[in-house]
Formats: C-alpha cells, structure tokens, sequence
C-alpha cells in the first residue's frame, strides 16, 4: 500500500510540475501550483517530516496560492498567453537534463545510511527545554540562525513595502456579504485555536511559531480580502508593535546571558522551556503580521487605472 | 569586562538592535538610533579586531553547544579586518545616502543597511555551512529591498534582475551543503575539512557552492545581471552593494574553497576559476572604456576587480590569500568613493552621460580628488591599496611559476588606466556654457574623500593589515 502510494506521488508532482511550466493561463498555472504544493506536502509527510509538511501545506501552498491568486487580480483581465512567448529552447533541455543526472549521480553516491546529527540531537534533547527535537534545533541548539531567519523576514517584509501597489480602502460595513460574512465569523475563532494550539504543540510535537503564524496570517488574510480591513501599514503603531515584539523578545533573550558572562543565546537550562514558549508565541504575531504584509488589498475599480506603485 | 567573545557577538546585535529599534521609533527618532547603532558597532568591531591581533583567533559556541550540534564563530585575522572594512566603508557609504535620498527613501534606508551590516558581520564571523547560508539570504533580500528603495521603474527592474540571479545562487549553495551534510554530518566547517573526501558527492557539492556563490559575487560569465543592476539602483546602494555586499559570497567561497574543497580538487579547477577571472578582468575592463555612461564604466570596472580575485584559486598560497585579501579591503574602500563620487556628479549636474564631467573638477574639487585616488588605487599605482594588493598577486604568480596570471594584472592595470583616465581628463576640461552646477553638501564631498583616503593609507601603512590577515591563516 505505501509503495503504491509512494510510487502515484513521485509520478504526479514532475507532472504537476511540468503542467505548471507547460499550461496557458495563468490562473490554471496557479491552481496546478497548489495542488503540486498539497501533494508535496503529502510528500514529505510520508519523509516523515511532518513539520516540514505543515509549513509546506500552510506557507508553501495555503498562504502562497492565495498570494498568487491575488496578484491575478490585479493583472489584466485576460493574462497574455505565457506559453507564446517562450520558444523551445533544446539547450535548456539539455542543461536540465545534464545537471539531473549530475545531481543523480551524487545522491547515488551519498551513504545510504548516514543517521546526520539525529542520535546527538536525541541525546542531548533533555538539555534544551523541549521534548519535539525540531523545536530543539530550531530554538535551542541552532537558536541563533532562527534569530536571523526572523531578520530574513521582517526585511522580505520591508522590501515587499515597495512593491505592492496602492490599494483600495477598506469598508468594514460592506463586509455584510452573507456568504463571506458568515464564513469570516466561523472562520476566525476556529483559526485562532488551531493557532495557539500549533505554538503550545510545538514543545513535544509537529507544530511552532512558523506554522501557527501561516494559520493567523490566513485568517488575516481573509479580513483583507473581504474588506474589513486595509493592509497593515508600518506608519502605524499598532502595526509596528505587532510586528516588533517578537523580534525583541528574542533578541533581549539572545543577549541577556552576554551580561552574566555567558554566550550569545545560552539559555538558563531550567527556565529554557518556558524562555522558549514565550519567544515562540510573540514570534508567531510577527510571523503572521510579515506575511500578511506581503498581501496588496483589494485592486481599486478600474477607472482609478493606477496600479503601478 | 567583556572578553573578545562577547564583543563578537556584540558586533553582530548591536546592528540588529539598532534595525529592530528604528523600525520601532518610527519617522521621528530613526537618524538617531541608526547613529549610536553605527558607533556601537563600530566600537565593537574594532575592539573584535583589536582583540585578535593581541590574542589570536577567537572562537564562541553559540548557546553553549559547540558544533557540530551548535553553531560555532571563529574570528581570525581575515574576518577581523573584514569586520573593520565593513564598520568604516559602510557608515560612510550610509552618511552620504542621507543627503542624496529623498526623506521617505532615508528612513528606509538606514533600518536595511542596519539589517544587511548585521547580516555581513555575522558572515565574517561564522564557521557553520548552513548559518552562513543564513547570512546570505538576509544580505540578498536586504540589497534587493534597497535597490527598489526608490520604488521608481529602474530601481524595480533593477531589484527585479538581482533577485532573479540571487536567489538561484542562495539555492544552489544550500543544495551544495546539504549534500555535504548528507554525506559527512556536520556543518561546521572546520569539521567538514578534516572529515571531506574526494569522490562525487564532494566534487557535486563543491560545484554547486562554486556556482551559486560565483552568481551572486559575480564571476564572469555569470555578471550578466551586474550593470543593468548596478545602473538603476541608487547610487549610494550600488556603491554598498560593489564595496560589500558582492564581497560577502566572495568571502564564503574563499573560506570553504581554501579550508574545504582544495585538498580534494585537482589543480585544473583552480586554473578554470582562474581563466574565468582572468576573462573578466579584461572583458570587464574594455566594455568600461566602451561605455558613454559614467556610472556604467565604474560598474563594468567591478566586473573587473572582481575577476581578479579569482587569482587566488590556481595560486593557493598564502601570499596569494593575502594579496586577493588586500584587494578586497582596498576595492571596498577605492570603489565605494567613485560610486558615491559619481552620485555627486548626477546630484550636481543631472547628467549620466560621461561628457556630463566635463569642467566639474573646477566645481566639485573634493569628488574629484576622491574619484582619482579611488582611480589610482583601481589601477595599482603606488601608494595604494590596490598596488600593494596587485604587488602580492605579482610576487606569487612569479613564485608559483604561472607568469600568465601576471600578464592578465599588468594588462588589467593598463586598460584600468584608460578608463579612469577618460572620467579625469574630461573633467578638467572647461565647463561647457548653458550647464548649471548644484552646490551639494559639504558632508557629501567629504565621504567619498574619506573613503578615497582609506584606500590611499592602504598603501602607505600595510604592514597593519597585514599583520592582522596572518593571525590564524592556515598556510
């Protein structure tokens, strides 16, 4: 059974691939990209890495689908042809061809049993406050390059600032569309549980801060898309807080032992746990506020015509 | 109090510290937290660098771990005086952005210059695989939020071609490390250098790491993306992004080349990088002299420089090191002075045009001097950073017996000559009449002076650098 269904993943996702690459609207591109992301995500649980396969269901598929949806909106009505405009090239054939059998090769080559950190991870997972040991590496052991990954994210949140066009303003009273309405009002408690249950989970299981913000910033995302409210803006400071407390937290935790002649991010070992769950729940506002930031709003009537930035 | 550990990990907070808190503050209070970041860090770089010219190479477990579990820094002499290079050019660079951007595009500067200078710090600094991938992708991401800073159609185009070659860079790096990862898990550097093989993992791996970091540095003939970026963003970004941040994944190849990959490659792929290199110094240096835009003859220049540094690989020695090393130093200081001297000439002039020079040595007499000493440096005339960089590589390809590799910098030097010399010359001729000259802020005439200045001292003063590059180098 699992080999059959290995053996329909790894023939679907090249093909979805190459109907993603290959079809001519872009909105079946779009709807063909998420249904690759939902199988991959299938993919990698079956890895038996189920965190990775919920950031890829929740960030790669969930969240970047809809971006990729949005941005439909406000491109032409009727998207050009994409495959018109790229000829066939039998070089690029060729140099996909010649680096898939290189990278072959190597993955050939690779020893088949090598276990990687996993054993010393397990062994010394005691020491770092949480039982999941994903949690441990991301937030313990390796801490200080998810301190610059929350750096990556608040810049990709200022350079998307410079990108995304003005919007349209929101109309909170118009959100009375019954459909969406009362979808929003079902919607929205039900995400803020499966969010704080996603950070509390992630102490002994599949879960964390990355995952638990995808879900919030869904949810957000729907505010946005019905109207209710505008995208988040750094002038205000609401938004600010909302994006910064996270990263301060961290930081501050980060540098604290440097006063008591420690090292960067060496945490006190009984409090590491709760330290960690703390840092973990203001990173998930962050998280969630960052991708919501990358969201236009809704794209102005069409005799605005102004979409350009 | 502090111990040269703490102060590493310091230089690396204070800047972060220093984004976080003006992005925090809001438009009123952003100038001043983004200063006292700048001179804390500054303090603490220098102190980092101080400690390791009397102590030696320091190290610090991040959290305590210690690799490979943790993450593990190692600062020796070349990431100390990288540390220095990147708190003096950088603040400069900075302080001539605020008077040449508009207001909005100033307080947006400064929180991702802060990001990118903590992002490069932590670069130098680090000795694990996958962490230095890190480091690359808040610099990639930082420049391309900078280039588009201006949120005009060159700057997006230009923000656009950069994060098209990027970002497949950052990928095949980390594509690279994770084969080695598979194949000797660890991260860390130092174990991956004991542990590395020759076979086809490593040979995949190494090529991959070679490939992405040559895309984003970028080795001819992957510079495709570099004029047309270099050219639409604003000047004082591309000068960042010529002086520092193309060093940065020229740093991490020649880390993981020097300490990883050479004992197990054969010889014959150090002499390809190296025929690379030597192509783009000269392609780079006669598409400058065929350019009618000035800021596109500085650019290919970079093309250029950058194609030397590639010598060091078929060289390998540590002369060789030291000299590609004191090309970097220089070539942040010397270039980041044209580029900002050229944002003073399209400040003054409103041209692009390389006629637009023309009389402004008489107007603008500070940019000039700077843009000539950066000139002198760039070709290699003595005293400069550039000769002393050039004299090194010169020694080596004669005691290594490649004397083909000093023809490639005696003609570099010669075509570099050319083209500086056609910015200068017509500068001195008389202002053509109907052309108004801008006075521009006396700050703005003094930094690229200054950075043009550091490039000269280079010259007159190197045993202090290098001094400092021996403390820890392997060979």
């Amino acid at each position: 059974m699992d080999v059959l269904l290995d053996g329909v993943l790894a023939l679907c996702l090249p093909l979805l691939a190459w109907l993603v690459l290959r079809t001519e609207s872009l909105s079946q591109a779009v709807v063909l990209f998420v249904a690759f992301g939902l199988l991959s995500a299938l993919g990698w649980a079956r890895l038996e890495a189920p965190d990775i396969a919920l950031v890829e269901s929740a960030v790669g598929t969930g969240l970047t689908g809809a971006l990729l949806m949005h941005t439909l909106s406000w491109t032409e009505e009727t998207p050009p042809d994409i495959r018109a405009r790229g000829r066939r090239r039998p070089w690029a054939l060729l140099a996909v061809a010649a680096s898939t059998l290189m990278l072959g090769w190597a993955v050939l080559a690779l020893p088949a049993d090598s276990p990687g950190l996993g054993p010393l991870v397990e062994a010394r997972r005691e020491e770092s406050g949480v039982k999941h040991p994903v949690t441990a590496v991301l937030l313990n052991f390796r801490g200080y390059d998810t301190l610059l990954e929350i750096a990556v994210l608040l810049v990709a949140a200022l350079g998307a600032r410079a990108v995304n066009p003005r919007s349209e303003r929101p109309t909170p009273d118009a959100g009375d569309d019954p459909l969406t309405g009362e979808l929003f009002r079902m919607m929205m408690p039900a995400l803020l549980l499966v969010a704080g249950y996603l950070v509390w989970v992630g102490d002994h299981g599949p879960g964390g801060a990355f995952q638990a913000g995808a879900i919030l910033a869904g949810g957000g995302v729907v505010a946005l898309l019905t109207m209710r409210m505008g995208p988040p803006r750094l002038s205000s400071w609401q938004v600010r807080w909302a994006l910064l407390t996270g990263p301060m937290l961290f930081i501050g935790v980060a540098v604290a032992p440097l006063f008591t002649g420690r090292r960067l991010l060496e945490l006190p070992r009984p409090y590491a746990g709760t330290l960690i769950f703390v840092v973990e729940l203001a990173l998930t506002v962050t998280i969630a506020m960052v991708l919501l930031m990358f969201f236009p709003g809704t794209r102005p009537p069409r005799a605005g015509a102004e979409g350009e930035p | 109090m502090m111990g040269g550990t703490a102060l590493m990990a310091w230089s690396v907070a204070l800047p972060l510290i220093g984004a976080v808190l003006s992005l925090l503050v809001g438009r009123a209070g952003v100038r001043l937290v983004a200063g006292v970041a700048s001179v804390a860090t500054l303090i603490a770089s220098s102190l980092v660098a101080w400690e390791v010219s009397t102590q030696g190479v320091l190290r610090q477990q991040l959290g305590g771990w210690g690799a490979p579990l943790g993450i593990e820094w190692r600062a020796d002499g070349l990431a100390a005086l990288m540390l220095l290079t990147i708190a003096v050019v950088g603040p400069l660079i900075s302080v001539h952005a605020l008077d040449h951007l508009g207001d909005r595009e100033d307080r947006e500067f400064l929180p991702l210059w802060l990001f990118i200078w903590c992002a490069l710090n932590a670069l130098v600094l680090s000795a694990d695989a996958f962490n230095l991938y890190v480091t690359l992708e808040l610099t990639t991401l930082g420049a391309v939020s900078l280039i588009v800073v201006r949120r005009d159609l060159p700057g997006l185009d230009a923000g656009l071609r950069y994060l098209l070659f990027a970002l497949p860079g950052s990928l095949c790096y980390l594509l690279g490390i994770a084969f080695l990862y598979g194949a000797y898990a660890t991260l860390d550097v130092g174990m991956l250098a004991q542990r590395v093989q020759s076979g086809p993992v490593t040979w995949v791996a190494a090529g991959l790491v070679t490939v992405g970091l040559c895309l984003k540095t970028p080795l001819f003939p992957l510079h495709v993306w570099l004029p047309p970026t270099y050219t639409g963003a604003p000047t004082p970004v591309t000068a960042l992004l010529s002086a520092l941040i193309s060093k940065g994944s020229f740093y991490v190849l020649l880390r993981l080349w020097l300490e990883v990959f050479a004992p197990v490659l054969d010889a014959e792929v150090g002499q390809l990088l190296g025929l690379l290199g030597a192509v783009a110094v000269l392609w780079g240096s006669v598409l400058a002299l065929s350019q009618t835009q000035l800021k596109r003859v500085v650019a290919y220049s970079s093309v250029a420089q950058i194609g030397y540094m590639f010598l060091v690989f078929p060289m390998a020695t540590s002369g060789a090191r030291a000299g590609v090393i004191y090309l970097v130093v220089s070539h942040a200081a010397a270039k980041a002075s044209m580029f900002v001297a050229v944002g003073n000439i399209h400040q003054a002039v409103g041209i692009t045009e390389l006629g637009g020079v023309q009389g402004l040595a008489y107007r603008m007499p500070f940019t000039f001097l700077a843009m000539a000493l950066g000139g002198i440096s760039l070709i290699g005339i003595p005293p400069s950073g550039g000769f002393i960089a050039k004299w090194l590589l010169l020694n080596e390809s004669i005691g290594t017996q490649q004397w083909w590799w000093a023809l490639v910098l005696l003609g570099g030097s010669l075509l570099a000559a050319a083209y500086v010399f056609r910015i200068l010359r017509g500068s001195f001729l008389p202002l053509p009449p109907g052309v108004t000259v801008r006075s521009i802020p006396l700050g703005n005439e003094l930094a690229p002076l200054a950075l043009a200045l550091i490039a000269l001292l280079l010259g007159l003063v190197p045993w202090f650098p290098l001094d400092l590059l021996a403390v820890g180098a392997s060979r």
